[in-house]
């Protein structure tokens, strides 16, 4: 038996001091491959307070952020769903409103007066623009404040009702709560804006723009089938409507837009040499309020409402 | 604050991760159907008529 050989002595486990390492030891800390160690986990310091105070900043700062961000996410699609709902209301009631008392259309009668009965923040007639689409529709309710406009558009008080001389006028919002009026800016002169009450269609289209009122006479648009009975209103109705065009951008204190005859507060024009006007108005630019978009139009057709009948202008897309 | 938090949430990983979320979910609703409501038409952002 070969003698054996001398084993090399083990020398006893040598405890060393944990080496500080540049790596983050709460990184490693799940690693299984630390855990055989002895519990020399130490316990990081506690925090100081300047610590402490800059974490707590950075975490509230985060926080505010997520909360605006959280804040224009309700802005454009909470309130659509939430106003969805409301509109859908309103347009229920006023279908089972319209089909539950019959009324026989007035004859046509150019002098025609207000014949609707308008309770605030309820809907009295719908609204259609062919050119954003079929499913463009919104029940129109009375009154502008937020509560009303919530629901959908709303007619201003004291503003003339569908039909009627002087200016039927309408708000909107732009972005947010159904966002009826989010292409107003898009509206093109001639387009229709149908308007549908209990008994009668009227159709509104919207008037030549600033730059076209010039050359209207010879712009080959104005020859179009859409803008028959649309012209600048000056050359037709005189100096009056000099400023109403298709489409104008005001600071909101310019309630003048809204008058009968638009920018003439004080005109005493006789209702039956007054224009039967439309004018929808919202916020400009988009997600500001620091001007208005106004839209004037004006009414070329009416027609009275029939069973399966819609205005061929309904079909302009 | 998240931290002090959830060393706060009592149970186990699994509930407190569910605490975490209801949490979060309560403050969400409560922005979205208490406070965002109350705070919006006092910004400026969505005034649609004209005076």
């Amino acid at each position: 038996m070969p003698p054996s050989r001398p084993r090399p002595v083990e020398p006893p486990t040598e405890v060393i001091p944990r080496v500080e390492d540049d790596y983050d030891d709460e990184y490693y800390d799940d690693d299984e491959y630390y855990d055989d160690e002895p519990a020399a986990k130490d316990v990081p310091p506690p925090d100081s307070m300047a610590r402490k105070a800059v974490r707590g900043v950075g975490e509230a700062l985060i926080t505010m952020g997520l909360v605006v961000l959280l804040f224009v996410v309700y802005e454009v699609y909470v309130t659509d769903l939430l106003s969805a709902e409301k509109q859908q209301d309103a347009t229920a009631a006023l279908d089972s409103e319209w089909s539950s008392n019959v009324v026989t259309p007035p004859p046509a009668d150019p002098n025609r007066k207000s014949q609707l009965n308008l309770i605030e923040g309820k809907a009295f007639a719908k609204m259609y623009i062919p050119v954003f689409g079929n499913d463009w529709k919104f029940s129109v309710v009375e009154g502008t404040t937020d509560k009303h406009l919530e629901i959908g558009p709303g007619h201003y008080k004291d503003t003339a009702q569908p039909g009627e001389a002087g200016n039927f006028s309408i708000a909107g919002h732009r972005v947010g709560k159904g966002a009826p009026f989010n292409d107003l800016d898009l509206l093109q002169s001639c387009n229709s804006i149908v308007v549908q009450t209990q008994t009668q269609w009227f159709v509104y289209r919207v008037l030549p723009m600033k730059s076209e009122v010039a050359g209207w006479a010879s712009n080959p648009k104005s020859k179009e089938a859409a803008c028959a009975g649309v012209a600048p209103l000056s050359t037709t109705l005189g100096d009056a409507y000099a400023k109403t065009v298709g489409q104008e951008i005001v600071v909101p204190t310019q309630g003048e837009v809204i008058a009968p005859i638009p920018h003439q507060v004080g005109a005493t024009v006789p209702a039956d040499k007054q224009a039967r006007l439309l004018t929808l108005t919202t916020c400009h630019p988009r997600f500001s309020d620091k001007q208005r978009l106004i839209v004037h139009a004006i009414e070329t057709k009416s027609y009275p409402v029939a069973d399966g009948f819609a205005p061929p202008e309904m079909t302009e897309g | 604050m998240y931290g002090w938090i959830w060393r706060h949430l009592p149970g186990p990983l699994f509930l407190r991760v569910v605490e975490a979320v209801v949490l979060v979910a309560g403050i969400v609703a409560l922005l979205m159907f208490v406070v965002f409501p109350w705070a919006e038409p006092k910004l400026p952002f969505n005034n649609v008529t004209t005076q």
